[in-house]
């Protein structure tokens, strides 16, 4: 009961977005609660990456708005931060370089920078690799440097675009694993874009189910079960088969 | 087993580079012996290079010589990265500049250094800025399009994670689009050290003092081939320093590129 009271931390109002005569996001409202995890799921193709870049002004909506605690969301003054599909961490400097980035750019005080650097190398485990560069990692430590690039920042809105796309379940499950960890511990508000059903059902407080193009919010669905799930657990399954049955196209 | 095949390969790979000067060597004492009057041996290239020092040639010594080359290298060289790198990093940015530039860089570009000495003597005469000025001319467009290609490089996700942590353009561009391309703007430095090299050497070879090139000509000219070979094995010695010289500093700045 406690968690529905949260104050709304994004409000988007009938965001549309329109790429010449093909309209991709047609009117979507909804809220994001302070510290919520939301993931949101849709069929393929129906613009859920466009969703993100609108929201993360990379593209300029073509109609509507989006509000960080209230006020007009713009990358320069809210602290916004994204996870891509692709890795992207930046090949030139150091975990530990790649983990300060962010926070050099908004010119965060250099002892705050450390501590909240060396906390995230920690919780990630990536201390024994602080020095090494990108390219020395596999791709699920870099994933995992780009995860804790966002979460170092303590962001205002934490967006994840599919971030797990190319991880074999194993890996998939550990990173899930240790996002849901970060949340808790950091008190971030998430917005996790998936086509993974299971995943948006293991992780999110919260699905947001879009629909074909043009998209809108077809459902929003609370997921009642605590953290760790249980992927056997028959409530975890009926929550699973009701999304997939939802964004049914075919 | 493989840690035993990689220490192998890498006691081959120690000796092949020996090997191949040892071949060189071989086959200049091979071809000096039986061509005594078209190519001086080693000795005797030795024993001139010691005489240079001994009796100077145009009153220089050689390390004079090279310091005279190398200096006219440098000078031309530090002004041709300040600029080079600089129009390159706005050309790659910069729509408008590349639009402006773009097709003008492309006449430039393909003209070989040598053929702006004749135009370059015509204009500021024989002195040192001749020299220096062709060396930077000579250097220039490489460095402009190797620095312009590295900025375009630049993948658009890295800018967008820029954006989205709110940096402006100056830091996208310093923090994020110029790191991309340091490899591209350090594979330029290292082809304008050598081009810059060879044009010296040929400019001085039409006009100088003091220079190996001028040690090549006065070689040339008094059929004097031991000081030629002694001028000729002080350049490529020299550019096989600068050479290592920008890998060691190119390890410094470009870490990551080296893994």
């Amino acid at each position: 009961m406690e968690r529905d009271n949260r104050e709304v931390k994004v409000r988007t109002e009938n965001l549309t977005k329109q790429f010449g005569d093909l309209l991709v996001l047609d009117n979507i409202s909804f809220d994001v609660k302070k510290n919520e995890f939301l993931c949101v799921v849709g069929p393929t193709g129906c613009g859920k990456t466009t969703f993100l870049n609108c929201l993360t002004k990379i593209y300029t909506p073509s109609k509507g708005e989006i509000y960080i605690d209230g006020e007009p969301a713009d990358p320069k003054r809210h602290n916004i931060s994204f996870v891509f599909q692709e890795p992207s961490a930046f090949p030139w400097l150091t975990v530990r370089e790649n983990l300060e980035f962010g926070l050099g750019v908004k010119k965060v005080d250099k002892k705050e920078i450390k501590s909240r650097v060396d906390k995230i190398l920690d919780l990630m485990g990536l201390k024994d690799v602080e020095n090494a560069y990108p390219r020395e990692l596999s791709v699920s430590v870099e994933q995992r440097i780009i995860i804790g690039r966002s979460f170092v920042m303590q962001p205002d809105l934490l967006l994840m675009d599919e971030p797990y796309g190319q991880m074999d379940i194993k890996m998939r499950f550990y990173l899930e694993d240790e996002v849901i960890r970060l949340w808790k511990e950091l008190g971030s508000t998430v917005i996790f874009i998936t086509h993974n059903i299971e995943e948006a059902v293991y992780l999110a407080e919260r699905v947001l189910i879009l629909t074909n193009k043009p998209t809108t919010v077809k459902e929003s669905l609370k997921i009642d079960l605590p953290h760790p799930r249980n992927i056997a657990d028959p409530k975890f399954i009926q929550y699973r088969n009701y999304i997939t049955e939802a964004i049914k196209w075919w | 087993m493989e840690k035993k095949k990689n220490s192998v390969m890498n006691i081959v790979c120690i000796i092949l580079p020996v090997i191949a000067v040892l071949c060189i060597a071989i086959g200049w004492i091979a071809f000096s012996t039986a061509n005594p009057r078209l190519m001086p041996g080693p000795v005797e290239v030795f024993q001139r290079f010691i005489r240079t020092f001994t009796n100077p040639v145009a009153r220089v010594i050689l390390p004079g010589h090279i310091w005279a080359s190398l200096r006219r290298v440098l000078i031309g060289l530090i002004f041709a990265w300040i600029i080079g790198i600089g129009l390159g990093v706005l050309v790659g940015w910069n729509k408008k500049v590349r639009a402006v530039l773009g097709s003008v860089l492309e006449l430039l570009r393909p003209i070989p250094p040598i053929a702006w000495i004749p135009l370059v003597i015509m204009w500021f005469g024989i002195g040192e800025f001749s020299k220096v000025f062709i060396v930077f001319i000579g250097t220039i467009f490489g460095l402009i399009v190797n620095t312009s290609a590295g900025i375009k490089l630049v993948d658009k996700i890295n800018i967008d994670v820029g954006k989205i942590f709110g940096g402006n353009q100056r830091q996208i561009l310093t923090e994020i689009v110029v790191p991309t391309a340091l490899p591209s703007i350090f594979a330029g430095i290292r082809t304008s050290v050598s081009s810059g090299w060879t044009t010296v050497v040929a400019a001085e070879m039409l006009g100088a003092k003091a220079g190996l090139g001028s040690l090549v000509t006065k070689g040339w000219q008094g059929n004097d081939m031991a000081l030629v070979l002694v001028a000729v094995i002080s350049i490529a010695a020299i550019g096989a320093l600068l050479s290592v010289l920008l890998s060691k500093l190119e390890k410094v700045v470009c870490p990551w590129n080296q893994i």
